[in-house]
This record gives structure tokens, sequence and C-alpha cells, in this order.
């Protein structure tokens, strides 16, 4: 204040608009400083004397007296509040620090705040630490033990049973309300008169009474609007975790946790690319051996050895058989040549019966030698066989040089013939022995879609063409369209019997019905089928004689407009003394091609009036 | 509370160990700064006013908090583990159709019942294993079962979000507990009170009337499925186990508040069990089995192996055999009060089944604590027992005291 009264007094002083007094920040720097002074004067209270000060603490403004901290007092001291956190109210989030007997810290205060001040709350490491029980019950002390431990059931019982009863009941008497709201019975009057005074409104009634009665409501309807009540939070905060923090994952357990993906050997939704090994191994049949038995071996070794010997014995003997059967054909040669021989001689009249003894002594002899050696005197004995035959030929009738010609013309296409069987035996010996069918067996042995395929079926039909259904073409529209709906006859599109002519049957009269008035029945149908009558015996004049359709459309000529009608001529006509009529139907306008002479239908080409003479036709 | 006071858990004093092991001396720093940095982040910092005079009879001191563990934990002290007899398998019942899910026994220890992901509930006979009932009733997996030893009732909670009430004079279903929005993972009965406990994949707990059929409570707190649940006649008188990791007790006289958080765990809480004599009770999830103190939920410690599975069930008897079936198909017993596994075996699935279909959903002794029941994914039901012959001397306890205990 004396600071303010040295400086130099304000100008404007008297001249002020704003109320300084009034402003809440002078509000709050002055009237607050002079009223703490104020209280600090007024009250204060007896401090003790020095060295008597045990057990005083000085928490107050009024216990400082008019002075300052009291050092010997080892507490957090304010004197004239100064210092003092004027926010620590009762809702504010920051905590005196607390210390214990022994001036520690208690670091868990923070814990221990609103609701967890009336719990167990474990937050420090000695919490953690292992502990072992004490079970030691004495032997004397167990029956008290028991009992105490009875009584206490009792009490927690009785505890929570009455606890329980009391919210029970509450609920109870919420759920039947005592005070159940009560209909006013009573009705309350109104008497009104309408300022209309008329007859046409409100019935012409001068005054009114209302009766004013309360809604009756439901005591029984359940509540227009429910309140649903939100669970506080409870202003406590969370307990501390009591354990270490998670180890970190090793590279073991990362392992141990990864799972391979399912390998389905059918489905693969998402479409990932599954390497062939990862299959194989899903598949599972590859995991196990495959464990052959011996045996199979050994079948198939003996088996072979089998087949091999037999194939031996089965050679062996054909050859053996081949070798006697190609002896006994020698043998019945020579018998023949033999005999052959000895008509000969008999026939030249000379003894020839010794080459062939000499002969088969000496074939029986050289039988040792060999096959090639005998083969080869078997076919100089064959040479010389020939040359005999020939010499016999030129010494027998002369035949002559056409005939020769023939002869040997005929003898080389004999000769050409049996080259060529024998060479196609021969292709078929060698086709067969290395498994080839001949073509002739291989054609014969096909199948029936073998032979269908090469055309070789017989199918009746050679041009090979395919039967199609008639309706199938010219449609435009496709398939469906050619069946129709169920009731239209049209699934046939072609009489069953063409050659029958249907519409010749269908009418022809029975026989002899009535005979003596219209005839016999050949007559009738002889006059039904007669449709001469229906053919105009002339044509219309001036109308071409064609027999065929018309091409074009009819065409009208034009005639000479001054009379249209012919009213001249009609009139001259009618001089000369001739009827008009006849004149009408042959002079026609009308150019028309006339439809062909079969044509049953009436051609009308004239007018309404116009006659036609149908002649009937000869029969 | 002076009959717990004896049980009370005993710490050891670190002073002296610290001394005799001649450790080095902590960094209290690293740990307060963590927790600082926390506290900052959380609430926005402390002001540092010094306060004295507040009661800190709560608050422990800061260096005894500090200690390393292995310096805590005397080995010698451990307690020496009980010789147990190992358990072996005796029967196998075939039956159900689908994975037997939940078993309970009958207070009479006649016979217990079996719910299964066939939809069906089986009563079995305890002595010869032969099939008594089937009820059919649910929609969907049986999961938790109840047999009430004050009424002729049986309880049956669903993965159809059903829960039911079983007359067994009639065999008949009369009442279901409508309420829960999902799958009922849990279910139990409290001891004095005519209350049923349903816990499910709706985070919820549910507290119900058995006569009315009413809700009483709705216990929410859990951030996830409340997959275990157990009651007990004083307090706490509810405790959940969720996969939110995460244990809660529950106040049955104060409107259903959770009293407790127990943080321990670092995986789903998927089975908890009650001691029957102690006041104490163990949680399994798959890093650890834990076991806690009870009135207030004090870690006593850790069992000293470690399964490496998804627990799915977990049962104690009066003898202090605890067994814990694994996901995997593995069945350890422990011995209570060391944490020792003294038995460590492996369930054969049934022929025709795959190898991956072994694997335990629920566990029960029967209340003589004699038998075993243990119901797997094979669809059979195995009952084990103590094998008689079996001494001490054949086989033997393999025990070694734990030097230094890392994992919390």
């Amino acid at each position: 204040m004396e600071f303010l009264k040295d400086l130099p007094p304000a100008k404007s002083t008297a001249t002020t608009f704003y109320d300084h007094s009034n402003d809440p920040w002078f509000k709050n720097r002055f009237t607050e400083s002079e009223s703490e002074k104020s209280a600090a004067v007024v009250a204060f209270k007896a401090v003790p004397v020095y060295l008597k000060r045990q057990g005083f603490r000085p928490r107050s403004p009024e216990d400082f007296g008019d002075g300052g901290a009291f050092p010997e007092i080892h507490v957090a001291q304010y004197p004239l509040g100064m210092g003092k956190n004027k926010s620590s109210k009762p809702g504010s989030k920051t905590l005196p620090v607390t210390v214990d007997a022994e001036g520690n810290v208690v670091f868990d205060a923070i814990v221990r705040q609103n609701e967890n001040s009336k719990k167990i709350v474990y937050s420090q490491h000695k919490d953690i630490i292992p502990k072992v029980l004490k079970n030691e019950r004495g032997g004397d002390g167990v029956v008290d033990e028991e009992e105490e431990l009875q009584k206490q059931i009792q009490a927690t019982t009785e505890e929570t049973k009455a606890a329980m009863e009391k919210i029970v009941n509450v609920r109870l008497s919420a759920a039947q309300p005592t005070n159940v709201p009560r209909q006013s019975g009573d009705s309350e009057f109104i008497k009104y008169k309408p300022s209309q005074q008329s007859a046409a409104f409100n019935s012409g009634a001068k005054e009114r009474i209302i009766r004013m009665v309360e809604m009756p409501v439901d005591p029984l309807d359940p509540p227009k609007f429910k309140h649903k009540r939100v669970p506080k939070a409870s202003g406590s905060p969370p307990v501390p975790v009591m354990h270490s923090p998670p180890r970190p994952v090793t590279v073991k357990d990362q392992q141990d946790w990864k799972i391979p993906p399912c390998i389905s050997n059918w489905k693969n939704p998402k479409g990932y690319t599954i390497p062939l090994d990862k299959r194989l191994a899903a598949d599972g049949r590859g995991l196990q051996d495959v464990q052959i038995n011996d045996n199979f071996a050994k079948l198939s070794e003996a088996l072979y050895v089998a087949e091999q010997k037999a194939r031996e014995a089965v050679s062996m003997r054909s050859k053996v058989q081949k070798e006697m059967m190609m002896k006994e054909k020698e043998r019945k040669e020579q018998e023949l040549r033999a005999l052959a021989q000895k008509a000969r001689s008999e026939r030249t009249g000379a003894p020839a019966s010794m080459p062939v003894s000499s002969d088969r002594a000496r074939s029986e002899s050289v039988d040792p030698r060999g096959d090639y050696d005998y083969d080869r005197e078997r076919e100089r004995d064959r040479d010389r066989d020939r040359d005999m035959e020939r010499e016999r030929e030129r010494e027998g009738p002369k035949e002559s040089r056409a005939e020769r010609e023939e002869r040997i013309q005929r003898d080389k296409i004999r000769e050409e013939r049996r080259r060529e069987r024998e060479r196609e035996r021969r292709l078929e010996a060698k086709d067969a022995a290395t498994g080839k069918k001949s073509k002739i067996t291989r054609d014969r042995d096909r199948d029936i879609s073998e032979k269908v395929a090469l055309g070789m079926a017989s199918t009746g039909r050679k041009g090979g063409e395919v039967m199609y259904d008639q309706r199938l073409f010219n449609q435009e529209k496709g398939m469906d369209s050619g069946f129709a709906t169920d009731d239209q006859y049209n699934v046939y599109d072609k009489g069953l019997f063409t050659a029958q002519p249907t519409l010749s049957t269908l009418y022809k009269p029975k026989k002899d019905t009535d005979e003596e008035m219209y005839g016999n029945a050949d007559e009738q149908l002889d006059k039904l089928k007669n449709t001469e009558k229906f053919k105009p015996d002339r044509a219309f004049t001036g109308a071409s004689e064609r027999s065929g359709k018309r091409e074009r459309p009819v065409e009208f000529e034009k005639e000479d407009e001054q009379d249209p009608f012919g009213l001249d001529r009609f009139v001259s006509d009618v001089n000369k003394g001739k009827k008009p009529l006849d004149k009408i139907g042959s002079g026609g306008t009308m150019r028309a091609s006339g439809g062909g002479g079969s044509s049953s239908r009436d051609d009308y080409g004239g007018s309404g009036r116009t006659k036609i003479n149908f002649e009937r036709g000869d029969r | 509370m002076p009959g717990t006071t004896t049980k009370d858990a005993e710490s050891i004093e670190p002073q002296s160990l610290k001394r005799a092991l001649d450790l080095p001396p902590p960094v209290p720093e690293a740990k307060k700064i963590r927790l600082s940095h926390k506290i900052k982040v959380a609430f926005g910092g402390v002001e540092p006013v010094s306060q004295t005079g507040t009661s800190s009879a709560s608050v422990s001191s800061l260096h005894e908090r500090n200690f390393s563990t292995s310096a805590l934990m005397e080995s010698t002290r451990w307690p020496r583990p009980e010789w147990h007899a190992p358990w072996k398998n005796y029967r196998v019942i075939q039956g159900h159709l689908g994975w037997v899910r939940s078993v309970a026994f009958d207070p009479s220890n006649k016979w217990f019942c079996t719910g299964s992901a066939d939809r069906t509930i089986k009563m079995w006979d305890v002595a010869t294993g032969v099939l008594k009932l089937t009820l059919t009733g649910h929609i969907d997996q049986v999961r938790a079962l109840a047999v009430s030893n004050r009424h002729k009732y049986m309880f049956s909670a669903g993965d159809d979000k059903q829960v039911k009430c079983w007359d067994l004079e009639q065999n008949k279903v009369i009442r279901s507990y409508h309420g829960h929005l999902s799958g009922v993972h849990c279910l139990a009965l409290h001891p004095t009170e005519d209350v049923l406990l349903t816990g499910g994949r709706d985070s919820v707990c549910r507290v119900w009337d058995i006569r009315t059929k009413r809700q009483r409570f709705a216990l929410t707190g859990h951030d996830n499925t409340v997959c275990s649940v157990f009651t007990r006649p004083t307090h706490p008188q509810i405790v959940t186990g969720s996969h939110d990791t995460t244990i809660k007790f529950w106040d049955l006289r104060y409107g259903g508040k959770a009293m407790t958080t127990l943080t321990h765990h670092k995986k789903s809480v998927r089975a908890m069990t009650l001691h029957p004599k102690e006041d104490a009770f163990a949680s399994a999830s798959a890093d650890n089995t834990k076991k806690f103190s009870l009135p207030k939920g004090e870690f006593c410690h850790n069992m000293l192996s470690q399964q490496k599975t998804i627990i799915n069930a977990m049962a104690v008897n009066e003898d202090g055999v605890m067994v814990t079936g694994g996901d995997n198909g593995s069945i350890w017993f422990w011995d209570w009060k060391s944490g020792h596994s003294f038995q460590q075996s492996q369930t054969s699935v049934q022929p025709g089944s795959l190898e991956s279909e072994a694997g335990i959903y629920a566990a029960c002794y029967d209340q003589t604590g004699s038998r075993l029941v243990t119901c797997e994914a094979d669809k059979t039901i195995k009952m084990w027992k103590q094998d008689e012959n079996a001494t001490p001397e054949t086989h033997p306890v393999n025990f070694k005291p734990p030097k230094v205990i890392r994992r919390f």
C-alpha cells in the first residue's frame, strides 16, 4: 500500500467511468487479502510457549498468530496460507505425498484412494514373494477353532441373509406399490355460456355444464418411460498388476505356434499356388513305403523260365515232326518216281529198275551226310527227270507253232500266278509270325464302331447321306418352333400312305343305297367326280387363251370416254332390232386371263347379271 | 478372526537371510523410478508434500519390498512334501457322444453326474460305473454341474445361456434361471444360503435366488469370461476367476461389490479349487498354478513346476493331493503343502480317437477323496484311484527344495 502511495496520483480519478472496486479481479486481490488479514487479526489462538510445543501442529492460519512458521516443528506449515495449494479440493487428482512411520514415501497411496481404501490392495513387492503357510494346529485348539469357525459362519450367514432380505424387501416393495395413485373420484363441474348465442350454434343451448373427471389410469400398466441406470464407474484406480511382464516370445515358441496351412487335394478356394511336394505330403500316400512280397518276383521268374522251356520243347517237337514229315514225303516221292520209272521202262521195254534201286540205295546211304547234300542230289534228280520229259515230248506228236506259242504263254501266266501266290503266302506267314494281321483278317476282325467309322458298315444307303427331319429345315425361329402346341396335330408332315389317294376314298358313296333313284354307285361317283360341268364352254372375249396361271394382276383397258356405257351402240342396236342383252356377255370390257380350265372355282368375271352357259360335258 | 490367525501367512525375515547369503545390495532406485513413472502416467504426478503423522500401520518399509526373491526364499525352510501314493486309472467309462465337460458328485457318494457336449447329463454309479440315467433338456454343451447337499436338486448350466434346476425326485427341470447373455461356464452353490452362482461369457457372475428364480446380484467387474467360481461360508463368500487373468473376491453383504482383486496371474484363470480344510485356495492358469491364503487373498507361492498347458480342471482332496488336468491330456498330481508335483501322468485316449483328443475338461474327487473322476475330450470318463501297492520305498519322493523362484 505504501508503494501505491509513492506513485503520483492519478489524473482522472474523479472522471473514471469504470468502478474498479466492483471488478472481480480487484475484488479478489483486495477484499480477500483484507478479509484474511482481518481474520488473522481478529482471532488467533494462543501459541504455546517455546520449548513447550510438543504435540503442537500448526495447521490453520490462526495457529500461527501473527508470525511465520515454527522451524522446530517438522510439519508442512502455511502461515497466512502461503504456499498452500488452494486447488487441493476433495475432487482433485493430486494426492499429497504421505510417508510411513519410518519416513519413507508411501507410493501405493495412489492405489488406495476412494473405494480401494476400504479394500485390500496388494501393491508391494513383498506381496508377490512366496510365503509358506503355517499349518500347525494344536491338538486341543481344534475344538475351539471349530467352534469359532461355526460361530463365524453363523454370523456371516445371518448377516448376509439380513442384507439380502433388505434388498429383496426393497425390490418387493417396488414391485408391489402400496401407494397406488388414487383415482380421484370427485368430479368438477364447469358451467359456461357460449359466446355465440344462436339457435344454430351449440344446439341452441344457452349454457352448458361440463363435468371434468380425471382419466382413469391402469395401475398395472408398465411404466411408460424406462430409466436405464448406467453403472457408476468405480472411482478407484485399477489395482496394480502383480506379475512380471510377459516374456518375449522365443523363436522356439514361434516355431511351435506355426501351424501349417491346410492343403486339400480337392479344394483350393483361394487359388493359392501349392508346391507339388506339399501336395504330395498332404496326400499321405507317399508317406508309407509299399512293401512288395518277394514271392511276386519269384512267381514271375518261374513263369518266365517255364515259358522258355515250354517254347523250346514245342519248337523242338515241331522241328522233329517237320523232319519226319519231310522224310515221309521224300519216301513217297521216291516210290512214285520208282513206279513211274517202272511204268516207263515197261512201256519202252527196257529194264529200268536199276537206277531206282541204286538211287534209293544211294539216298539211304547218303542220309548221314546231311540235308544239304541230300537236297542237291534231289535237285539233280529232278533236272534229270525234266530233261527226260522234254525228250519224251519231243518224241510225242508234234504241235504246231501257234499252239506252242500259246502253251508257252499259258505257262508263263501260270508261273506268274504261282509266284504271286507264293509271295503272298510268304508275306502272310511273315506277318503272322510278327503278330501282324493280314489285310483280310484285319478287316474281318474290326470292331463295329471301327467299321462304321471307316464307312464299311452296310447301312443300306450307299450315298452316305444323313437323314434329317424335314421339319428342321426352312424354319426361321428354331427347333422348338417346329413343334406346335400339343393340341395341334402336326406330328406327321406327310400322310402315312402316300400311295393311296385319301380323298378318293373318303367320299366314296356306299354301294346300292338308292340305286333306282340316283343310279349305280359308280355312276354317282362319276357324277361327283365329274367337274366338267363347271368349266365354261367358252372364254371371255378378249381373254387370252392361256391355260396357265395368271402371272400379272388383271389389267383393265380404257375405252373411249364419251360413251362408257355404250349408250350409242345401245341405241343403234335398238334401231337394228337386236336384243341388247345378248351383246353384254360377249362384249365385256374386262380382259381377264382366266384360270385354268380344270379350275373348279367360279370365275365370275363379268357383271352379276352375266349369264354363263354351262355345258354339260359329254361322258 | 482368531480362527485364521494360526494359518496366517508367515513371511520369512529378510534381514538375517541377506546377511547370511551376503548378497549385493539391491538397487531401490530402479523400482522407485518405475513406480513413480507409473503413477505419473496414471494420475498426473504427485506433489511432494511431506506429511508426517499419517497412519502408517498398513504401509511397510521401503527397503523390505526391494529384496529379490532368491534372497527371501530360504530353501531349508521350505516344507518337505508328504508322500502320496501314485494314482492310476482303473476305469474308463464310455457313453457320452461328445466331449465330457463337467462333473459333480452326489453328496451321498452313490452316483455322480457328467455333462457333455452332446447336450446330455448322465448319471453314473460310482461303485460300478454303470449308467443310471440320462437327462436331456439343454440345447448346447453342458458346461457346469452342481448337486445340492441341502436340497434334492441338481443344477446345470450350459453354453445355451440356460441355467437349470433339476428335481432329482422327479428327474425334471423345475426351474430355469434366465438372464445370462451368453454361455454359462461355471456354477457354484452357496453352502449356507439358498443362492446359486453362475459365471459366464458375458463376464458377469450372477447370484440367483434358488427358490424365486430371481437374480439377486450381478457381480460385474470382470473384463472377460468368468470361467471359474467357488463359494465359502465366510468371507470372502464368492471368489471368481476370469479370462481377464484376475481373481476377484466379492462381498454378498454390501451389494455384491468386488472386495479384492488379485492380479498375480498372467493368463486366464480357468480353474480354481478351495482346499477342504485349510483357508487357502489354488488357482491355475496356463503360466502357473498359484496358491493364495484366504480371508485376505495373500499370495502364498507358486507350484514348484509348470505344467505348460492350458489347465481346465483342478481339484484337491483332504489328504492334500491336488490334481490339475490340462488341455493336452496331462494330469499332474501335486502335494498341496509344498507345491511339489509327485506324479506327472498322461491320459491315454480311447481307441478310435485322435491323439489330439486327449484333454481333461473337468476333474472331481468323490466325497471321500479316494477316487478321482476326470472328464475328457475323447468322450470318456476316467476314474482314478491310488495305487495300494505303492510304498515310499517303491515310489520315492524326488524332491529338491527350490533355490530360486524367479517366476511370479
